[in-house]
């Protein structure tokens, strides 16, 4: 494998304290279309997605913005999408990196997994797409 | 008009260091390293898909990225978008009243650019690119 196999930026994190303003304030500014928003399960945090080509601008924030407080937001992470998150995470295990093991994402059929350390103050994950097979439904 | 994510800026003490893992490990290929006198910064780009990652190491203590980094430590700096016509889309920003860095296009490392103020966007700091012709590849 070619380092860690990477093909692509998959998502750019932009955190914030209000993600429907900040998106806004994109869509106003940049000419960027909002695509989807969400609830994040669990958490509530409240998303806006954004894609140029293959990469998302996700636009993050929490459950309720407070009321008369400043937007604020910040560059914050990268996911980068992989061929083979398995032999993506013992290669960076290699060089050094901790790395956590691989887990469901919220995507449906796809492992995401953390990158906690080595990446020069950049929260970090990798993602594969596909990982999971689907559900057959067939029953015994 | 935007056309796609030109690259993100990551700050960082040593684009030496950095590279250990963002070109050794991730195996990610350097596109570009060069050494911007006037910004006092040494600039590298790592291509990956469609886009690019750049790292940029301070060369000297009196700019914005020198701050950045004694203010906030290493990390995400700025995102830069694809443009083909970066003037058009400076004078589309101004005419929109967002605040700007840079009030005419000048040539940076990822061909002619410009910065918006990171004021206007609630903190982020947003580039504008429209790559020269020849220029590391692109």
């Amino acid at each position: 494998m070619d380092g860690i196999g990477a093909t692509h930026i998959d998502h750019i994190v932009i955190a914030s304290n209000d993600s429907g303003a900040v998106a806004e304030t994109f869509r106003r500014n940049l000419g960027l279309e909002i695509k989807r928003t969400m609830t994040r399960p669990g958490t509530g945090a409240q998303l806006a997605f954004a894609k140029l080509q293959e990469v998302v601008l996700e636009f993050a924030g929490p459950p309720e913005p407070k009321p008369g407080e400043e937007v604020r937001a910040r560059l914050w992470g990268l996911v980068l999408a992989v061929r083979d998150i398995r032999a993506a995470v013992e290669r960076l295990r290699a060089f050094g990196c901790e790395v956590g093991e691989p887990k469901p994402a919220v995507q449906p059929g796809a492992l995401i997994a953390t990158v906690k350390t080595g990446t020069h103050g950049v929260p970090f994950a990798l993602i594969q797409y596909d990982a999971i097979p689907p559900a057959t439904g067939a029953s015994a | 008009m935007l056309t796609k994510i030109h690259h993100v800026g990551i700050v960082v003490h040593s684009a030496d260091e950095a590279l250990k893992f963002y070109r050794d490990a991730l195996g990610l290929p350097v596109t570009a390293d060069k050494v911007i006198e006037d910004q006092g910064v040494r600039g590298v780009l790592l291509q990956i898909g469609n886009s690019e990652i750049e790292l940029l190491e301070p060369t000297r203590d009196d700019t914005g990225v020198a701050r950045f980094l004694a203010s906030r430590g290493e990390g995400m700096h700025h995102i830069c978008f694809e443009s083909d016509d970066v003037a058009k889309e400076l004078e589309a920003a101004r005419q929109k009243g967002i605040e700007l860095i840079d009030q005419a296009p000048r040539v940076g490392l990822a061909g002619m650019i410009c910065f918006l103020h990171p004021r206007s966007n609630h903190g982020v700091l947003v580039e504008f690119a429209t790559p020269i012709e020849g220029q590391h590849g692109h």
